[in-house]
């Protein structure tokens, strides 16, 4: 009885502005205002959280890299791993040409996995899950990708490597082929956005909604709500350790494509 | 919505890019370069260390072996001495062998030699007593003086006829027998 009076307490908004609340005001949250024309530059909590990451990879990497010894350390071994790992697993995918690009992949890998772990830590602000950092760092990806594709191997053999050879009806084919390629480069990096932005968006979603199951059933000091404690926190706490996870992986992923893109560009003609 | 989905962000947009790009150009300028150094550095560091290591069990390997030569010769050298001095002690042996005997036949040669002069020398004196013996028996008998050479003839004779005699008598006997 006491729950379902507890229950009408929280409404169907105000849970909606507790699961959402990291994403509502972090936009007025430690605001700077900044504005050029009608360009809006203000920094806020989003911002804030972009620097701290972008400090954070780089002390991280920079420590390690004054650090080194001839004997090295737990520290400067994790930090040589790091970049034996780009090294590696990132660079080199198609051609030799492709390893100058690793340094530029693994600062992306070390940056999202920064933002990623510490988008986890309570009260912050977790970057990777705002379409709009994903979208321009796709983006970025995207346009480096046509720029080593045409750099690499001209415009005109580059554009006509999308299309395949050896079509029957060329006259028809390859237009159309043409256009099925165009399709996927552009979805290429809307998929790269979308995919880092959904799955840390997503994450954090189901822990607060996960948690928020105790408010719906009327808070932890209700009987209701504390029987649904018991399984909404581990649940959350699973989902949290998952999270972890799929911040390493997702990380992973957005580098590695990138790494891909850009060297299937450099030897476009080879295929 | 707007706050979940938010793709239009320009502040974060511009922002990402600074951040990003001075973020990229840090790292190409302070942190690759010296880890790959570091990294390369180590790599020479180890082959280095591998090559040495190398020489250093080459070098190892030709000392054993120039050691098991020397030993080799210096067990084939005492095998030589030691058959040298064998024999060398079977010629000594050998040697010592022969002067004894010699010398031990030389000894019995003297030794036969002394005897034959020792029995002249006392066959001459039996007879010259014999013949003394001889005279002053005659002297006593007759009871005058011999002349003493004309009887030291006729001794000398008489022994020499018994010489001839025991001699004939020994070589008639032996032949009778």
């Amino acid at each position: 009885m006491r729950g379902t009076l507890m229950l009408a307490q929280v409404s169907q908004e105000e849970l909606t502005h507790k699961i959402l609340h990291t994403w509502e005001e972090a936009k007025h949250s430690w605001l700077i205002p900044i504005h050029i024309g009608p360009i809006d530059l203000s920094i806020n909590k989003i911002i804030w959280f972009l620097f701290l990451g972008a400090a954070i990879t780089f002390l991280i990497l920079f420590i390690g890299a004054r650090m080194l010894k001839d004997r090295p350390g737990a520290y400067q071994v994790i930090v040589e791993e790091t970049y034996g790992f780009g090294r590696n697993y990132l660079g080199g995918q198609i051609g030799e040409e492709g390893m100058k690009w690793f340094p530029y992949t693994l600062s992306i890998f070390v940056f999202l996995l920064t933002l990623n772990i510490m988008g986890l830590i309570p009260n912050t602000y977790p970057v990777t899950s705002n379409l709009s950092f994903t979208a321009t760092l796709a983006f970025i990806t995207f346009a480096l990708t046509h720029y080593m594709g045409i750099k690499k191997n001209g415009a005109g053999a580059y554009f006509k490597s999308w299309v395949p050879g050896g079509l029957p009806v060329k006259v028809f084919f390859a237009p159309f082929m043409f256009l099925i390629h165009t399709l996927s480069e552009i979805a290429r990096p809307i998929t790269l956005a979308i995919r880092l932005y959904a799955n840390m968006l997503a994450g954090h979603l189901i822990i607060f909604v996960f948690l928020s199951f105790i408010l719906y059933a009327g808070g932890f000091f209700s009987t209701a709500g504390a029987l649904v404690t018991v399984v909404s926190v581990p649940a959350a706490i699973v989902f949290y350790a998952f999270e972890i996870f799929v911040a390493i992986l997702q990380a992973y992923i957005f580098a590695i494509l990138t790494q891909v893109y850009i060297e299937l560009a450099i030897y476009a003609e080879d295929h | 919505m707007g706050t979940i989905f938010d793709p239009f962000n320009t502040s974060l947009i511009f922002w990402e890019i600074v951040t990003f790009g001075i973020l990229v150009f840090l790292l190409y300028r302070y942190v690759y370069p010296v880890i790959r150094d570091q990294i390369r550095t180590r790599q020479s560091q180890i082959e280095q260390a591998i090559d040495e290591a190398e020489k250093t069990r080459a070098e190892a390997k030709e000392l054993l072996a120039e050691y098991r030569r020397q030993i080799e010769e210096a067990r084939g050298e005492g095998r030589r001495i030691l058959d040298e001095a064998r024999k060398q002690g079977d010629a000594q042996r050998e040697r010592t062998k022969r002067e004894a005997r010699e010398e031990g036949d030389r000894i019995i040669q003297r030794a036969r030699e002394e005897i034959e002069r020792e029995r002249d020398n006392t066959l001459r004196e039996i007879r010259r007593e014999v013949g003394d013996m001889v005279i002053q028996a005659s002297e006593q008998v007759l009871g005058r003086e011999l002349d003493r050479d004309e009887h030291e003839r006729l001794i000398s004779e008489a022994l020499d006829n018994l010489e001839a005699e025991v001699t004939g008598a020994s070589t008639d006997g032996r032949a009778g027998s």
